[in-house]
């Protein structure tokens, strides 16, 4: 029987919708920290007339805002604090996501977990093995700002020549061997200057929640010069060790970006040089795909497609 | 003059000890277990946990903290229910699970604390959320604490009208370590009827 080939959607799609659903999820960060100001309201004044009062009309419309959709559950202020978190530990709506490099971390230290927080990891840990990478371009904020710095880093390549410089897949793996030491010495809060996403979680919480301005930009910045100056989305390819780690579970991930070989041109190797992850759709290389759909833009003949893994068999190589 | 640079090294504040939020493990097994996801800080109504930046070194780094002065901790315990790692055990929010708290102790200066230079002030009776029992008054409205049962909220300390205040919340380690240079009789205020010097 043949199966019937499942086309999700287009490259220029895909692209398109992974940034809008990064975006989505800094929203989704500052709304949580903004959070914290409405509990503040909601218990010091609990009555939007005081809120304006107090803190002005922008306040009121936000506290409003937030009050009539927390109001559709029994108590307002409950269902708001059942939100919290930031991208390396978060909870929506009382549904706990864990990072998996934070139940590593505590795994090292206290030998132990909590039943909620390994719950947290089906999530994660279920998308990673079905979708592979699919965390770093359509959930990683962090991964949007390298996005842009990408695209500028192609802008200054007219005028400088920047080396494109390789590491192997043993840095990465190197920075979680490292981070887990520094973190079993100190404190698990180190993660959030190795991070890039926890970082990006860590600004924004103490920008809007806290008002003041965190030390993690430092390792923001640093790694922005990376990726500006080492090579394209460098961070996300040799650095993060949470990219590195759901590459490895997802490595036998059922989606994938399928090749049809008997379209494809011998010379033409378009995707493999725009690819962010370096990753070799030509040589049908699956492992560490993102499926961030910047190949299939590129392709000529579109022949790369979007779909399930075991489908790759109608299409045998020439 | 270098000195205080020394507790900004990675291990010179080791022995820092910091007033967590409600239901915290004793320390060591707090730093095992919290991840610093800041979920606590961003529940609290009362705003009173932040995030630690780097000025209490690496240790620390993004863990939840509450400086009493300027915020104390109301005690409602919505920390205690979000946190994912269990670094703060659950807790309810009765008068039972308030007691049960054990964050720090309140210990006041005598010497500077109004009502036991006999000026009659009180104020900090009024914040305890155990009155009667972690906080009693004696004579002119002079705080006595019990150190058995002080949750160590804070919201004392907070509400102290004298500056620098009279009374200040102790981590519970710091408690248990010094608690015999800490840990004493309060005296009489002086008499009212003294006739006050010119």
């Amino acid at each position: 029987m043949q199966l019937k080939e499942i086309k999700i959607g287009h490259g220029k799609r895909l692209i398109f919708s992974s940034i809008i659903s990064r975006i989505v999820v800094i929203m989704i960060l500052c709304a949580l920290a903004a959070l914290t100001d409405y509990n503040n309201q909601k218990l010091a004044y609990n009555n939007a007339r005081l809120v304006e009062m107090s803190s002005g009309s922008t306040s009121k419309f936000y506290y409003e805002t937030a009050d009539r959709f927390f109001s559709l559950h029994k108590e307002p202020l409950q269902a708001s604090q059942k939100n919290a978190g930031m991208t390396w530990s978060i909870r929506l709506m009382g549904v706990p996501f864990t990072d998996p490099i934070a139940a590593i971390s505590v795994l090292v230290r206290r030998h132990s977990m909590e039943t909620g927080f390994a719950l947290g990891l089906l999530a994660p840990l279920s998308m990673a093995l079905l979708f592979g990478r699919v965390f770093c371009s359509y959930i990683c904020p962090a991964s949007l700002m390298f996005f842009f710095i990408s695209r500028i880093r192609k802008l200054l390549l007219r005028w400088f020549l920047f080396p494109e410089w390789s590491a192997g897949k043993g840095l990465a793996w190197g920075v979680l061997a490292g981070g887990l030491a520094v973190a079993s010495i100190f404190s698990h809060g180190v993660w959030s200057l190795i991070l890039p996403y926890f970082a990006i979680g860590q600004t924004v919480f103490h920008g809007l929640a806290m008002g003041s301005l965190s030390f993690t930009v430092a390792s923001l910045v640093i790694f922005a010069m990376l990726d500006l100056f080492l090579g394209k989305q460098f961070t996300c390819r040799y650095v993060c060790p949470t990219g590195r780690l759901l590459g490895f579970i997802g490595t036998h991930s059922p989606a994938a970006i399928r090749r049809k070989a008997s379209d494809c041109l011998e010379p033409c190797t378009n995707c493999q040089d725009v690819c962010p992850m370096q990753v070799n759709p030509k040589l049908d290389e699956t492992v560490d795909c993102s499926m961030c759909g910047e190949c299939m833009v590129v392709c000529p003949t579109q022949c790369l497609s979007l779909g399930w893994r075991h489908t790759l068999q109608l299409h045998p190589k020439e | 003059m270098l000195l205080p640079l020394l507790n900004k090294l990675p291990f010179g504040s080791r022995l820092k000890r910091l007033l967590r939020p409600p239901g915290a493990l004793p320390a060591d097994a707090f730093a095992d277990a919290c991840i610093g996801c800041g979920q606590c800080a961003n529940v609290c109504p009362n705003k009173c946990i932040s995030l630690q930046g780097l000025d209490e070194g690496l240790e620390n780094l993004g863990m939840p903290v509450i400086s009493a002065r300027s915020k104390g901790c109301l005690l409602c315990m919505a920390c205690t229910v979000v946190c994912p790692t269990g670094a703060l055990q659950k807790t309810s929010s009765d008068e039972d699970g308030m007691s049960s708290v054990k964050m720090g102790v309140a210990v006041v200066s005598f010497d500077v604390c109004y009502s036991y230079a006999g000026r009659t002030c009180g104020v900090c009776y009024r914040a305890c959320p155990l009155p009667g029992k972690a906080m009693r008054l004696g004579l002119m409205e002079t705080p006595i604490i019990d150190p058995n049962q002080c949750t160590g909220c804070g919201l004392c300390e907070q509400s102290c009208v004298h500056m620098p205040q009279a009374i200040r919340v102790l981590p519970i380690e710091e408690w248990n370590k010094n608690k015999e240079a800490y840990d004493i009789p309060p005296p009489l205020p002086p008499s009212p009827f003294a006739r006050s010097k010119k």
